[in-house]
């Protein structure tokens, strides 16, 4: 009897250590609350493929080869304790691709429109360029201007005063940044979140509209979402 | 005596004197029985006569004697009584041994008994240990009703839980807790356990699957939640329901996205912003190209909430599975999006948009294979691209049909040669017409193929065409001819890629033509200045030159050296390119010079007696140099 008993007890301990180790069902699968996503553009060479390197890696990309079409890259930031996802299309800058690149502003909720500081030419194109973003975006759409190979000050040719004054007259948001030192890129990725993080606070994204640019994921769903709410929400479908 | 009497006197008076004294010193008023004794004679008498005094005593007597004698018969009954009392107490005695012997006997009896319950008393201690270890162990290896509830639901369709799993994983340790027990020797408990949680396991799965796979057909709004994500965990060991489940998925996402294909092509975002993409089907290029962006971007999300499907399934390898799933859920949109694109291709006439369109086509279609591989998508990818490819053939081969027919007439031909013979204008054309589709930007790599098909199919119609016009001409007109067209075609070709081996043939006919016309003009030159008799004794072992001949000979070459381009044949100069013409003009001379060191050589052996001081005063080299030199 005794041997059992002893038999019984050892049970008991396992049972408890399972039971402390069985996961917690409760956690949200998603591990993060919302998808932005995002266009880069601007003229070949300015270094729109490395601003996005160094924002998803954190390391210079040195002899970046010209991006073929488009290039995708992704990575979970946080803004107001929420765990956004940024979904990166970086686009070709060459105008071969051009036909191709523009097809991808479509339902962009935030675009990064880079050029050269120490090349004008990438500079005086940015108009064209703006005139794109603004036909092929929604007006809801968070432009933010980048003046990329702020390391290069002893060859540049357009001043920041200048390109501060074309972002205002604008609308846009402007930092200047280095994709090689890494100088301000996290700031021009963070802040465009934060604008449309504020736009969706403030009423002025539809969360539940197709191709909006932003998807909506709740860190807790609701038991009753998962059975009986799914056909309701058919026509509101954030995907 | 006296004294003595005197003594008894004095001791009578003493009495009475004591008496006396004692009734004097009685306080009557003091003494209750005195009081009562005397308050009872005063009620004795009526009246207070001689008679009631003298019969006092007796009558006090009197009353004595009845009280004494209601005493006795007091007494009487109280002894009668006692009496009876006795008896009673002895017969009880008497029963009280009865009993006490019956008592005896019985206690005799009852000792058995006694012994029996308080084994019995011990065995129920011991029962109840028993099924204390007995609960005990039905706790740790069976599922209370509770639990059994949320295994299977308390009613059908009941969602699943949370604590569903929890309960399962108690139904799976315990057929693992199960080994332990039989190591300890409970085989036949283990045994009928293990099969009950066994079919428990699998009850519960069924459920579990089921739900799953109709949450799974309901998963309208991408939302997967922590349940579906453990149930897919729990479900990796049943592949049959863990693919069916999947499937199940991957048709619902299927719909989901050919649906949200539609809308994007005709409704677009909210409140029409984006637009609709069908809004641009007027603008081929752009419409072809945001459906495959549509498509393209709309891909990761797939990818991330399969990912997120099974993220928890960690046991075997899900990628081909994965793969497979993403494929299926894609192919849906093959249909409209092959609809679209073949009207586009069948009502586009411009062959540049086609070759665009091509173009765009074979991107995508590397795009897409680096994403999903395999499946009815890349299929159609490839069968759209190559019938794209082939239209676009189609359409510049008829273009090019088109510009080389002569209004007139039906069969191919070009507009003949002008005297200048230069290359017609509609070679002209059709080069421009190649050197645009050749500009147009084409993405993708590796597009030698479609470069190489596209030239030939402009070109080898085009040579033919100028070969066929230019059949009439006589052999220098046409040598002219044919080498002016081909090097306008060269000189088009050679700036872009992938032409090497297309400019190396035109080249190699441009050569044949150069050697035409440098003979020509060789043998025209010959005719010229007189070489023909000398030459052909020359050839001969003749050494005889006659001086006449050589004579005629020198004063022709003096004026030819004065003016070499005298000679030149007149269409030489309707040579386009001015290397072309150099080349015929160089070659040409170099024969003249060739012989002309041959008769200097022969005039100046002197076996030949010949006075080379008169004749040919220039050296080969002179000459050489004269007609060489640029």
């Amino acid at each position: 009897m005794n041997k059992m008993r002893s038999v019984v007890n050892k049970l008991h301990e396992r049972i408890d250590y399972l039971i402390e180790k069985c996961p917690n069902m409760t956690a949200a699968p998603y591990n993060y609350n919302y998808i932005f996503k995002y266009i880069i553009i601007g003229d070949m060479g300015v270094g729109k493929s490395c601003l996005l390197h160094q924002f998803t890696e954190k390391k210079f990309m040195a002899n970046c080869p010209h991006t073929i079409g488009v290039e995708f890259g992704t990575r979970i930031i946080e803004v107001d304790d929420k765990k956004i996802k940024l979904q990166i299309w970086d686009t070709a800058g060459q105008e071969r691709f051009r036909a191709v690149t523009r097809s991808y502003y479509r339902g962009a909720a935030g675009a990064l429109m880079v050029y050269d500081i120490t090349r004008r030419s990438t500079y005086n194109h940015l108009s064209s360029w703006l005139t794109d973003t603004r036909n092929l975006t929604n007006p809801s759409t968070v432009i933010f201007l980048i003046g990329n190979k702020s390391d290069l000050e002893s060859t540049r040719e357009v001043t920041y005063e200048e390109a501060k004054e074309f972002a205002d007259e604008n609308g846009l948001m402007f930092l200047e940044a280095s994709a090689m030192t890494g100088q301000n890129v996290e700031e021009a990725f963070l802040e465009t979140a934060r604008k449309i993080y504020q736009n969706i606070q403030e009423g002025r994204l539809d969360l539940n509209a197709s191709e909006s640019g932003v998807q909506h994921r709740p860190s807790q769903p609701s038991r009753t979402s998962l059975t009986n709410e799914a056909s309701p929400n058919r026509d509101q479908c954030s995907c | 005596m006296t004294s003595a009497q005197d003594k008894s006197q004095d001791a009578d008076q003493d009495r009475i004197q004591r008496r006396v004294n004692k009734i004097l010193e009685t306080r009557l008023e003091s003494d209750k029985d005195t009081l009562d004794a005397l308050n009872g004679l005063s009620s004795f008498f009526g009246e207070n006569t001689l008679k009631n005094r003298r019969n006092l005593r007796s009558q006090i007597e009197h009353r004595s004697v009845g009280i004494n004698e209601n005493f006795l018969k007091a007494f009487r009954e109280v002894k009668l009584s006692l009496d009876a009392v006795c008896d009673d107490l002895d017969t009880m005695a008497t029963s009280v041994q009865t009993m006490k012997t019956d008592l005896e006997t019985s206690k005799a009896l009852t000792k058995d008994l006694i012994e029996q319950t308080n084994t019995m008393q011990q065995e129920r201690e011991r029962l109840e240990v028993h099924q204390q270890i007995a609960q005990a162990f039905l706790a740790r290896f069976q599922l209370s009703v509770p639990e059994h509830q949320l295994l299977y639901g308390t009613a059908k369709d009941a969602p699943i839980v949370p604590e569903f799993f929890k309960v399962l994983d108690r139904v799976q340790s315990i057929h693992a807790e199960c080994r332990l027990l039989m190591q300890c020797g409970y085989q036949t408990a283990a045994l009928d356990i293990m099969e009950e949680m066994t079919l428990h396991q699998e009850g519960a799965l069924e459920r579990l699957y089921r739900w799953t796979q109709n949450h799974c057909r309901n998963l309208e709004n991408n939302e997967i939640g922590p349940l579906v994500v453990e149930a897919m965990s729990r479900l990796q060991d049943r592949p049959v329901l863990f693919k069916y489940v999947i499937d199940e998925y991957a048709i619902a996402r299927r719909a989901v996205l050919v649906r949200l294909f539609i809308e994007a092509l005709t409704e677009g975002g909210p409140g029409g912003n984006p637009r609709p993409i069908e809004l641009h089907a007027h603008d081929p290029k752009r419409y072809i190209g945001d459906m495959f962006a549509w498509l393209h971007q709309s891909i990761p999300n797939e990818k991330e909430n399969l990912a997120m499907l099974f993220k928890k399934c960690d046991k075997h390898d899900i990628s081909e599975q994965m793969q497979k799933a993403l494929c299926y859920i894609v192919d849906g949109v093959c249909h409209p999006l092959k609809v679209r694109v073949e009207t586009i291709l069948s009502s586009e006439k411009d062959t540049i948009i086609l070759f665009t369109i091509s173009n765009l086509l074979r991107f995508y279609q590397q795009i897409m294979k680096q994403v999903v591989l395999g499946g009815s998508l890349e299929q159609c990818l490839i069968d759209l691209q190559k019938s794209s490819e082939q239209i676009y053939l189609n359409a510049l081969a008829s273009q090019v049909r088109s510009v080389l027919q002569r209004p007139a007439g039906s069969t191919l031909a070009l507009e003949p040669p002008q005297r200048d013979l230069v290359p017609p204008a509609s070679v002209a054309r059709l080069l421009n017409m190649l050197k645009e589709i050749l500009s147009v930007a084409t993405m993708v790599d590796g597009r030698q193929a479609d470069i190489t098909k596209i030239v030939s199919c402009v070109i080898d119609p085009l040579l033919q065409s100028v070969q066929e016009s230019a059949a009439h001409l006589p052999t220098i007109d046409m040598g002219v001819y044919l080498l002016n067209c081909l090097y306008h075609m060269q000189s088009t070709l050679a700036v872009y890629e992938y032409m090497d081996e297309r400019v190396e043939r035109l080249q190699a006919q441009s050569d044949a033509q150069l050697d035409t016309l440098t003979s020509e003009q060789a043998s025209s030159l010959v005719a010229n200045l007189n070489l023909g008799p000398i030459y052909t004794i020359l050839q001969s072992n003749q050494t005889k030159i006659e001086t006449n001949l050589l004579k005629i000979f020198m004063s022709k070459m003096d004026a030819f050296l004065e003016l070499p381009d005298v000679l030149l044949l007149p269409q030489i100069q309707l040579i386009m390119s001015s290397s072309h013409r150099a080349t015929v003009q160089r070659r040409a001379f170099n024969v003249i010079v060739a012989i002309y060191k041959q008769i200097y050589d022969r005039v100046h052996d002197p076996a030949n007696g010949f006075q080379p001081d008169q004749m040919l005063q220039k050296t080969p080299e002179q000459v050489s140099h004269i007609l060489l030199s640029p």
